[in-house]
């Protein structure tokens, strides 16, 4: 089992990315950008290509735009034909930002692309933490989940759908997380539950395959017990939530 | 045919809405425009939007459809278009063009282009003009207003045009400066800079009359002329900045100036008297460093930036933050940036000064756009970077209306040897390459060293505001942590920071001897630059490094091959000689000596201050509860939240003790991180400073200072053997002998405290002239000085996760407070807003302080104390309510009091060194047994209700906490 974190231009989470693989059974390799440009065969040596959380190109021409058209113009159809093998990919952050300016989610027309990000609705960047609950289970990434607790920490994060796309996203159950408020209802746009005002509380997006996940949390940063706020007055686990994303990688390949 | 670009969101951002509610105004939107040097055809056009913009959410406007989407959304009838003034940093820029580049590869080469904002207004010409107040900076930002229709026009007829820096095409000879000249004449060339052939003048090289004097001797003593570069040179070399001439100072009797005394000499002290490992590197590097464990360093650097964000809060504090990653960078062989802190002393932005840097014209910025500015340009900064920055505090005082504080810092890792070699030693050898790295060099920030150590007055340049480019350096930064370092690639590696290359090459050709640089080698971002340009700028984010010459070509293709630059510029040599040459002239040949130490000593002489104390105030009758939401809600203490939020305090997945704690999210006092997967030690961090006593006197502000500084770490669980302290100096007025006074007195502190506590300065740095003299609204000529302020930085390891603390106690706990209370009142927040108390300032007594830590120490690691809050601003009754509003538990306070001392004195005054501690009840005797012989009051308990009650004598006073919640999380007014 290999992953590949990609690096580069701005990306910044790709050691922690790279770390919570690793502790649930991963091999992996943290690989700038250029180089896979310069050798994407490489490319076949992993399961997993995850594209970690970060500011590539500074979210300049907006958050994951310039990084996208940068894989766009040089490693597109490598990355189609890595999809539709037997294989997992994830961005987190601004990854799920890139993937959905490649149009690798929600990939329902095969159009680049179909929804959009924006900045957030309270103007600022948000760095706060958030429940989520997991709405499409098939999806390998997130198989027997129900709630997480998990931090964001964007300026653009609000989630901009045209209204026919929403109903196929739904009747295609390709909504992976919600924001969900205090008592375990949607947020509703509620802000601080929904961070940011995006679309229906959606929090990540998969394809229809569900092999690609596109998720605005940052799983890497809830992995231990410790990272969890307040966690003096629960040590009783060794892990945070995110941790059960990664294991589900692990168990697909098991 | 068209050369721009222009781009409207079509659904409403966030921009737009906080533009909106600021402005009270629905009729507002935002377009990103982009402006082309070349004409694009159709095609090209087509191409290059679709790569820059998202059809899902942006329109493209063209001539055929702008009439109409425009229209759609309102009726505009206002314009305003804001654009980057030639040669300022645009990175949006940059991004556009790097796609481009890389999309179209070669059927698209060599173009300029230029980013903009416009916004379109439905309202007055009042509005429009008060928007671009708020939205655009004029010393940096061209600021255009237009109708709406004018605006159509110009679109329709394609009267955009980009404006590129317009610089002559001269051919450079060498310029000799006659200093045999009066000394009325050669004042002003060190006030307004030296004399350009038209007469007019370069800007301030802040060099006084004694030493343009010694540089007159020298070069009569070696028989030839000056050049321009030469002066230009020793004035950044020998500028208060890179100097500090005061600090090292003849001062009264002290022969050797209050750094080596007091400072320095408190660490020497501490380290003879230790006799252990924790010290790493002082002083001598860019950044201080101590040991974290067995096989890693961690550093620790504080830098201010607070001329340049007067200017333009945004770039100055951008600028602030990853110039002192670079430092980082630069601590030994280059340690990984790991977490930033930032601390800002600003005035009321609820008020306007209205302050004039000339009379009647030049206005300083508002207050709130300072602080707006200052907030976001760490927020871009830190984030892009991919730095934590958890911990950091905002102060606000009228005295900082002329100059605000802005201190950032970054703490770095590094493993203690690398490929066998200790890498905190470094050394440029005869013979390396000097390669730069990173951005490339412009006229930003000439003359940044020698302005910041004046006063901001009508002639400070505005050619030295200059905005960070994050993500350039972050690219820079991964080559050098994780390709080339630790192949050991290069001998030593230093940051351009003031005084660009003039600076870095100068300080590391000590290690060598001396430097050989050719300037015309240096990658410029427009031509048309003088040497001395090019030799003194201070373009952000290069790093300068010595290569053995036999890797310089493999480091320069590892740099190549992550999209930076890396240029061979010159070579370190034995002799101990500086030379500049610029296409094979020779324009400056010194002495290393010389550069470095020819410059006069100062010879200082301080007075008694007249006390300035505050005019009394009448104490406002109101009841406690009142108070007590008087002062939760008191700017200094009110919840920073809105400033933790969005400062991305998680990434690198290393937050452990974050800074908002407890369910209730309290703005905590300490912050830590737990950097290394590996091992459980965390680095805990906590500054302070306390201006509003500097005034009263100094000794006993740096006293407070560095007492609360390492009584922050100690509550949240810092090994008191393991806490080092930085040393952060903003004077006002140090040519003023009582300003000198206390001085004197806050580093004599500095040494008393530091070596009682035994713990090190390690690194420090200082801004001697924070005055702002200008004019007020009516004409007449102002003054103001910020109160002396000491930042000191606190640095510590904790051991074991489990000697982490919280701040939120549980039901039933029993509630303490360590250490004794004295009628402290005086300068006090409660003296500020609630009135005047016959009080003392608060005194440090170190002894009792000490023992009181130890005792916390032992019995945290023994796990006694359930929750500990370190009390300072607001006192005991402040940090009451913040446990409650923290655990959202309620407490209950018993006020027998002791000491004929007052309900008041007792709950608000400002006494140091104290810890209010929550323990079960079945911990008590242990507890006791500890702290025998130690100052110590049972006040209270938790009681798990909703409520704080206070029992005085039979009376009973209770708030809710939720209210007290709401008071303590109201938004600060103007921000």
């Amino acid at each position: 089992m290999n992953v590949l974190v990609l690096s580069g231009y701005g990306i910044n989470c790709e050691n922690e990315t790279l770390h919570a693989f690793e502790v649930v059974g991963f091999k992996g390799k943290i690989v700038h950008i250029n180089d896979l440009i310069q050798n994407p065969k490489q490319l076949n040596n992993y399961q997993v290509f995850a594209i970690p959380g970060g500011f590539s190109y500074g979210d300049d021409t907006g958050s994951g735009n310039a990084m996208a058209k940068k894989i766009l113009t040089n490693l597109y159809d490598q990355l189609i034909d890595f999809s539709l093998k037997d294989k997992l990919i994830i961005g987190i952050c601004n990854g799920c930002q890139i993937l959905i300016n490649l149009g690798l989610v929600p990939s329902l027309n095969k159009k680049d692309p179909e929804v959009a990000m924006i900045e957030n609705k309270s103007g600022s960047y948000e760095c706060r933490w958030v429940d989520v609950k997991v709405n499409n289970n098939k999806s390998p990434w997130l198989k027997n989940i129900s709630i997480l607790n998990l931090p964001v920490a964007h300026q653009e994060g609000q989630l901009m759908i045209p209204i026919n796309l929403l109903k196929s996203i739904k009747a295609n159950n390709l909504i992976g997380l919600q924001y969900i408020n205090n008592h375990k209802k949607l947020a509703k746009g509620q802000f601080p539950f929904n961070p940011n005002g995006s679309k229906d509380d959606i929090a990540a997006l998969t394809n229809q395959n569900g092999n690609i996940l596109a998720m605005m949390p940052h799983p890497e940063r809830a992995f231990y017990h410790y990272h969890v706020p307040n966690w003096q007055n629960n040590t009783s686990k060794k892990f945070g939530d995110g941790y059960k994303i990664f294991m589900n990688a692990k168990k697909f390949f098991a | 045919m068209t050369n721009t670009i222009q781009i409207l969101s079509i659904e409403k951002t966030g921009k737009e809405s906080s533009l909106q509610k600021e402005h009270n105004n629905k009729s507002i939107k935002i377009i990103d425009g982009y402006f082309f040097s070349r004409n694009l055809d159709d095609q090209k056009f087509t191409k290059i939007s679709k790569l820059i913009s998202n059809d899902v959410s942006q329109t493209i406007l063209t001539k055929k459809n702008v009439n109409k989407v425009l229209s759609s959304y309102c009726n505009f009838n206002w314009v305003l278009e804001i654009k980057f003034l030639p040669g300022v940093t645009d990175n949006i820029a940059t991004t556009v063009k790097e796609i481009i580049k890389d999309n179209l590869k070669s059927s698209f080469k060599s173009f300029e282009l230029g980013s903009t904002k416009i916004i379109l207004i439905k309202g007055r010409k009042e509005d429009i003009t008060k928007i671009s107040k708020n939205e655009a900076n004029p010393l940096i930002q061209t600021i255009k207003i237009y109708p709406f229709k004018q605006y159509l026009n110009n679109f329709k007829k394609n009267q955009f045009k980009i404006e590129k820096v317009k610089l002559p095409k001269k051919k450079y000879s060498k310029k000799e400066i006659n200093l045999d000249i009066s000394d009325y004449n050669l004042s002003l060339i060190g006030k307004l800079g030296i004399e350009e052939n038209d007469k007019s003048r370069r800007g301030t090289l802040g060099l006084d009359l004694e030493s343009l004097k010694t540089i007159r001797n020298y070069f009569s003593t070696i028989k030839r002329k000056p050049t321009d570069v030469e002066i230009e040179t020793l004035a950044q070399t020998w500028s208060e900045h890179c100097k500090h001439k005061i600090f090292s100072a003849k001062i009264d009797d002290i022969e050797e100036g209050i750094f080596k005394k007091y400072i320095k000499g408190a660490t020497e002290k501490i380290i003879q008297l230790r006799k252990d490992n924790f010290c790493v590197s002082l002083f001598t590097d860019n950044a201080g460093g101590i040991e974290f464990n067995k096989d890693w360093i961690i550093c620790h650097k504080v830098e201010t930036h607070n001329t340049p964000s007067a200017l333009d809060p945004f770039g100055g504090a951008i600028t602030g933050i990853v110039g002192v990653n670079r430092d980082c960078l630069g601590f030994g062989k280059g340690a990984k940036p790991i977490a930033n802190t930032y601390a800002y002393y600003l005035a009321d932005p609820n008020k306007k000064y209205q302050l004039y840097r000339q009379k009647n014209k030049d206005p300083m910025l508002p207050a709130n756009f300072i602080a707006k500015g200052i907030i976001s340009g760490v927020r871009v900064g830190g984030n892009c970077s991919g730095i934590p920055t958890p911990q950091g505090n905002v102060y606000f005082d009228d005295r900082f209306a002329g100059k605000p504080l802005v201190f950032c810092g970054t703490v770095g890792i590094i493993p203690k040897k690398i490929k066998g070699k200790l890498s905190h030693k470094k050394k440029a050898n005869p013979g390396d390459i000097i390669l730069m790295a990173g951005g490339r060099v412009g006229k930003d920030g000439i003359h940044g060293a020698t302005f910041s150590s004046e006063e901001l007055d009508p002639n400070s340049p505005v050619s030295a505001v200059q905005i960070g480019d994050p993500i350039t350096q972050k690219k820079m930064s991964d080559v050098i942590i994780r390709e080339l370092r630790d192949e050991n690639l290069y001998s030593s590696i230093t940051d351009n920071g003031a005084g660009g290359l003039s600076s870095s090459i100068g300080e590391m050709a000590k290690e060598s001897g001396g430097f050989i640089v050719n300037l015309e080698k240096v990658p410029l971002k427009y031509n048309g630059l003088y040497p001395w340009e090019i030799w003194v700028s201070e373009s952000q984010e290069r790093m300068t490094l010595a290569v053995p010459p036999a890797n310089v070509k493999k480091v320069i293709n590892r740099f190549n091959a992550r999209g930076v630059e890396a240029t061979i510029i010159g070579k370190f040599i034995k002799k101990e000689k500086a030379i500049v040459k610029y296409n094979k002239t020779e324009i400056l040949n010194l002495d290393m000596e010389f550069l470095h130490e020819g410059y006069p000593k100062l010879n200082l002489k301080t007075s008694f201050p007249k006390i300035k104390k505050e005019k009394k105030k009448i104490i406002k009758k109101s009841s406690l509860i009142d108070k007590l939401h008087k002062l939760v809600s008191s700017p200094n203490i009110v919840s920073k939240e809105f400033i933790a939020t969005q400062y991305d305090h998680e990434v690198q997945a290393t937050s452990i003790i974050k800074p908002l704690q407890g369910e209730g999210r309290v703005f905590g006092n300490a912050t830590a991180i737990k950097p290394l997967f590996d091992d459980e030690k965390s680095i805990a961090l906590s500054q302070a400073a306390y201006p509003q006593y500097a005034e009263t006197n100094s000794y006993d502000m740096a006293g407070c200072s560095i007492d609360t500084a390492f009584k922050n770490l100690i509550v949240s669980g810092a090994n008191s053997k393991k806490i080092a302290i930085l040393d952060n100096f903003c004077w006002c007025s140090s040519d003023e002998p009582d300003r000198l006074y206390q001085l004197k007195e806050a580093a004599k502190a500095c040494y008393d405290y530091a070596v009682a506590y035994q713990t090190p300065f390690i690194s420090g740095k200082d801004s001697m002239f924070n005055d702002f003299k200008g004019f007020d609204k009516t004409g007449k000529s102002v003054k103001i000085s910020i109160p002396p302020t000491l930042l000191i930085s606190s640095i510590g390891v904790v051991d074991k996760i489990s000697h982490l603390t919280k701040m939120t106690p549980d039901d039933d706990d029993i509630l303490l407070i360590l250490g004794n209370t004295h009628n402290e009142l005086q300068d006090s927040v409660y003296f500020k807003i609630i009135g005047y108390e016959k009080s003392k300032n608060p005194v440090v007594n170190s002894k009792d302080a000490l023992r009181t830590y130890r005792n916390f120490e032992k019995a945290n690691k023994l796990g006694i104390i359930n929750s500990a809050i370190g009390i300072d601003l607001g006192g005991i009754g402040i940090a009451l309510i913040k446990m409650a509003i923290a655990s959202k538990k309620g407490l209950t306070i018993d006020l027998k009091l002791k000491n004929k001392i007052s309900v008041d004195q007792f709950l608000f005054s400002e006494t140091q060194s104290r810890i209010l501690v929550s323990m079960k009840k079945n911990k008590l005797a242990n507890f006791k047994k500890i702290f025998k012989g130690s100052d110590y009051t049972i006040i209270g308990k938790c009681t798990g209700s909703d409520v704080v009650e206070f029992k005085d004598n039979k009376k009973i006073i209770r708030g809710k906490i939720s209210d007290f919640a709401k008071s303590y999380k109201q938004n600060i007014k103007g921000l």
